[in-house]
């Protein structure tokens, strides 16, 4: 018995707690000090914050050099893909440039009644947007969260729950700022939740992502009459938003309506970020 | 000149292994993600090079690459490191105890080693407050485990391609 008891020892010294032929740490050690990085990835304070932005801002710009190859690759393929289908989509919008010109005069009158109807409401006037735009560095799909990383940060005074827009439509929300990066979660992930409106009939819900493309509309009103092609648009409820800020529209899929988003979030090369009102 | 040009040529080639560590941390491979298929290459490549050749992939270097992936993934720093080491502890308790390693009994003991590891991410998941996917967490170890075979290959084929010798 003893001797077993013993071989058990050698083995367990040789494997985890012996250097080895060319280690320079033994794995025993290398354990315990991940056990205090989770832990003090628990501790809010500056000075780790500060290291951990370095780390961060550091990794990410490694990686994007690393992924360079590859993103290359899926650019090519993309232009290629692109170039295919030019003439479809030359005539399609031929169509659809003919219909917006239409729309244009009927819009243009309609900015102006509402400027009026405002004054007369005594409304403050929409004060012009004070964006950012910045290069999407890292895409990478993970099954956890369906994040970017962007090429700014607090250097460009990106805040936390900033919007992120894709243009001027909505893809998602700043969950993380680093000195000269930051990470959006995306609108397509499961934990966003994004208080929207759905126009005409102005319901109000909650955008919620479902971790592919489509994102889902919950909290609706019981006897809604939500049709595809709704559009949907940041309420602003919660007040972290703007209102009015383009999402997407309503496809009516089995019993839960999903969101077709206005942006396609695989093509996305630049981000616009929302620093707020330039007043503010 | 010729001793020493060899010498010079196998040191690169021992890095091979290394840099394919590094590349799918920081290229964020560590997951291959699809949409009914997702397999963890990061815990077959950690454990096969740590059964096989450990003088190859040092633990510090393992360390690195999983900090990297918590990066990457966003994930709470030093989960995967742990993950990753835990994997390296039974390779290496394995290797020990084991005299004739082949395809089918790396596989077998895989599987312990596996659920242990998706255990420890469970765990860390839990108390950080991270959310959970069952499913996901489920359909990755069923396609890492199938997929270790494949992978068993490839490695093997690179073994002998740059002929990487255990006792070198």
């Amino acid at each position: 018995m003893d001797t077993s008891r013993d071989d058990i020892g050698i083995v367990i010294r040789s494997a985890f707690i012996k250097k080895g032929a060319q280690q320079r740490f033994s794995l025993f050690a290398l354990i315990i000090f991940s056990i205090i990085l989770i832990y003090v990835e628990t501790i809010k304070s500056k000075p780790f914050d500060y290291f951990r932005s370095f780390i961060k801002d550091t990794i990410y710009r490694g990686s994007a050099v690393v992924s360079s190859p590859a993103k290359g690759i899926k650019f090519f393929s993309n232009s290629f893909r692109e170039h295919i289908k030019v003439f479809e989509e030359n005539s399609r919008l031929k169509e659809e440039n003919k219909v917006l010109k239409e729309k244009k005069y009927y819009n243009s009158f309609l900015i102006v009644e509402n400027n009026e109807l405002k004054k007369i409401i005594d409304e403050n006037q929409a004060v012009s947007s004070n964006l950012v735009t910045t290069r999407v560095i890292l895409d990478k799909k993970s099954p956890y969260l369906n994040s970017f990383i962007i090429g700014s940060g607090s250097n460009k005074k990106i805040k936390n729950s900033m919007p992120a827009l894709d243009g001027l439509n909505f893809i998602g929300r700043i969950v993380n700022v680093n000195f000269f990066s930051s990470r959006i979660l995306l609108v397509t992930d499961l934990n966003s939740k994004i208080p929207v409106v759905i126009e005409p009939e102005g319901y109000n819900a909650i955008l919620s992502g479902r971790g592919d493309s489509k994102p889902s509309l919950d909290y609706l009103p019981k006897n809604h009459t939500l049709k595809s092609g709704n559009k949907v648009y940041t309420s602003g409820k919660e007040g972290i938003f703007k209102p009015g800020i383009p999402i997407g529209e309503v496809i009516l899929n089995n019993s839960t309506p999903l969101v077709n988003l206005a942006s396609d979030i695989n093509q996305i090369t630049f981000v616009n970020i929302d620093l707020g009102s330039k007043n503010n | 000149m010729n001793v020493t040009f060899k010498k010079k040529n196998y040191g690169f080639v021992q890095l091979i292994p290394l840099f394919l560590l590094f590349f799918i941390s920081l290229n964020g491979n560590s997951i291959i993600d699809l949409n009914y298929f997702s397999i963890n290459i990061h815990y077959i490549f950690i454990y096969y090079w740590v059964l096989k050749r450990p003088q190859i992939l040092g633990y510090g270097f393992i360390f690195l690459s999983g900090i990297v992936t918590d990066v990457i993934f966003a994930m709470p720093i030093g989960s995967n490191p742990l993950i990753l080491l835990i994997i390296a502890s039974f390779a290496a308790y394995i290797r020990v105890v084991t005299v004739r390693i082949n395809l089918v009994s790396d596989w077998l003991s895989f599987i312990p080693v596996l659920i242990i590891a998706n255990i420890s991410h469970f765990i860390i998941l839990y108390i950080l407050n991270y959310p959970i996917e069952y499913l996901d967490f489920f359909v990755n170890s069923i396609f890492t485990f199938v997929s270790y075979p494949i992978l068993w290959a490839i490695f093997e084929v690179l073994i002998n391609i740059t002929n990487i010798n255990l006792h070198d």
